[in-house]
């Protein structure tokens, strides 16, 4: 589903990120960790090509993202779906607005938009806040707005940037408790956290970074115990 | 789609109501002195039309012509493009022209017989330039005796100076005029630039968070534009309507202070067609403004990192 191939990105002087390789399954839920400054947004922000990366490539589906023409990456990031810590809904629509923009961006046709929002509405408890603007909402209600706008366009992958970076424990919990359902539908999610609690309370899959290194991936080292004890 | 992008607008115009009413009424007023300028353009256009196209020169016919002899000149002139509108004038016609200018005395024209009014032939021409260079042909003709010039001319000493008087006129009117409405659609342009740069920058957030969750160029392009279509027809319309009451409220009162000079079409459904001729012009501009202005204004932002 996802391969990072020997990825670098230097800022200036600063490697953010150094020959980091990892792939990532359809329907993994990987909790990509490390300390403030390691790398793990600038990891997710090349995987949305926001950012490029100086070397190495990253395979979306089989395919090349580094390369993609700029025309077609608005095309790749409406296949991924993305939570941002500060979870960036738009202040000016109400929430089902918010989720309806994403509809319209992915041209889905407006006769599906009804049940689908309901749908992610529904799904996330936020039936009853559809109607209410984004400064009407608590931190916890914002994050599963912005759950639910990238799940209403029923993505390949889920990138999810610290969404629980501005919570606290409990609407944390309940949140991630949501991306667990999301991924148990079969939708592979991302998530770059340095949550310690979340991490040994939810992580199968846990791929750490430091200072722009790749440290520990859970799975190689599984594998590796794997071929060893064979 | 076109929905979220229509709400969007409403949405925008309803929070910063006074940044599209500035805009509103920047274009309103440029389109309404447009609207003015391209109505005062065409009646000077009629204004000299009137001069050039009413019978300019009259060659009076000697008394012993003949028909032949006078048919040769009106084909003559008639072939001639240089002239139009060739009328020929039998002593019987000048007689009666005579007794329409006397018709308050009618003594005067009781003591003539048409013998003493000798037939004309009377021509305007395509041109007030050609004036000096057709009477002087004309003079040369055995049947002409001499040559009358319409007070518009001021005789043939003065017509140099008619011709030149009228030209000034009419390229005041339309390079002075043309200047004045391209420096209020320039400013017209800045200030939508400008409305619209600014609603750009403070929806730059947005624009971010649009890009990151897909929205294509386009679909970020599109309420920005449209917004700013909307203000420019909004412009054109209060600016056309309002110059549209103006001209009808005081049509009535052109015609009768002009009197027989066509400044204005006495005609309602003429001046309609002028006016929907100027509509249809002012939202091809107005489109014009609105799309470079936007998507100028998008592509300003766009840029930045």
């Amino acid at each position: 589903m996802l391969e990072l191939i020997s990825v670098t990105k230097t800022f200036g002087r600063i490697k953010a990120v150094e020959d980091v390789s990892f792939s990532i399954d359809k329907g993994e839920f990987v909790f990509v960790t490390g300390p403030s400054g390691a790398g793990k947004t600038t990891i997710i922000k090349m995987i949305l090509r926001d950012l490029l990366p100086d070397s190495g490539q990253i395979l979306v589906a089989g395919k090349d993202i580094t390369d993609l023409p700029l025309k077609q990456v608005p095309f790749l990031r409406q296949k991924i779906g993305v939570v941002f810590q500060d979870f960036k809904v738009l202040p000016e629509k109400t929430l089902r607005e918010n989720i309806e923009i994403a509809l319209a961006i992915c041209a889905v046709d407006r006769s599906e938009w009804k049940d689908r929002v309901d749908n992610v509405l529904e799904i996330t408890n936020l039936t009853k806040r559809q109607k209410l603007f984004p400064s009407q909402l608590s931190g916890g209600e914002l994050q599963r707005a912005s759950l639910a706008r990238a799940v209403v366009v029923n993505p390949r992958i889920i990138l999810a940037d610290e969404p629980t970076g501005n919570l606290d424990w409990d609407t944390a919990d309940s949140i991630i408790e949501l991306f667990k359902r999301i991924n148990a539908e079969g939708k592979t999610i991302i998530m770059a956290t340095h949550h310690n609690l979340i991490i040994k309370k939810y992580a199968d899959r846990l791929i750490e970074i430091n200072k722009g290194r790749l440290v520990n991936d859970t799975k190689k080292k599984k594998a590796d115990k794997k071929d060893n004890t064979d | 789609m076109k929905n979220i992008h229509i709400k969007s607008v409403a949405d925008h115009v309803r929070r910063s109501p006074f940044q599209a009413l500035s805009v509103v009424f920047v274009l309103s007023v440029s389109f309404f002195v447009a609207t003015v300028l391209s109505i005062l353009v065409y009646s000077s256009s009629q204004v000299i039309k009137y001069f050039e196209t009413r019978p300019q020169v009259i060659a009076f016919i000697k008394g012993d012509a003949k028909t032949e002899e006078i048919n040769l000149l009106k084909n003559k002139l008639l072939r001639d493009e240089r002239v139009k509108d060739v009328r020929f004038v039998s002593k019987e016609e000048a007689l009666e022209i005579y007794k329409k200018a006397t018709s308050d005395n009618p003594l005067l024209s009781e003591l003539v017989s048409p013998d003493i009014f000798p037939a004309s032939v009377e021509f305007s021409l395509t041109d007030l330039s050609y004036a000096e260079e057709v009477i002087g042909e004309v003079k040369k003709e055995q049947v002409v005796d001499e040559i009358g010039f319409t007070a518009s001319l001021g005789g043939e000493a003065g017509l140099t100076d008619a011709v030149e008087r009228l030209r000034s006129i009419s390229w005041y009117i339309r390079i002075g005029g043309g200047i004045f409405v391209t420096l209020l659609l320039t400013t017209s342009f800045v200030v939508l630039f400008v409305i619209i740069g600014m609603r750009v920058s403070t929806r730059r957030g947005e624009i971010k968070i649009l890009d990151l969750i897909g929205a294509t160029p386009s679909f970020i392009r599109s309420p920005i534009i449209l917004e700013a279509l909307t203000y420019s027809f909004l412009g054109v319309f209060i600016g056309w309507i309002s110059a549209l009451l103006l001209i009808l409220y005081s049509t009535p009162m052109v015609i009768s202070y002009f009197g027989e000079i066509p400044v204005l079409p006495s005609d309602t459904s003429r001046l309609l067609l002028i006016f929907a001729i100027i509509l249809a012009a002012e939202l091809l501009i107005g489109f014009f403004l609105a799309f470079t202005g936007s998507v100028l204004a998008v592509s300003r932002i766009r840029k930045k990192p």
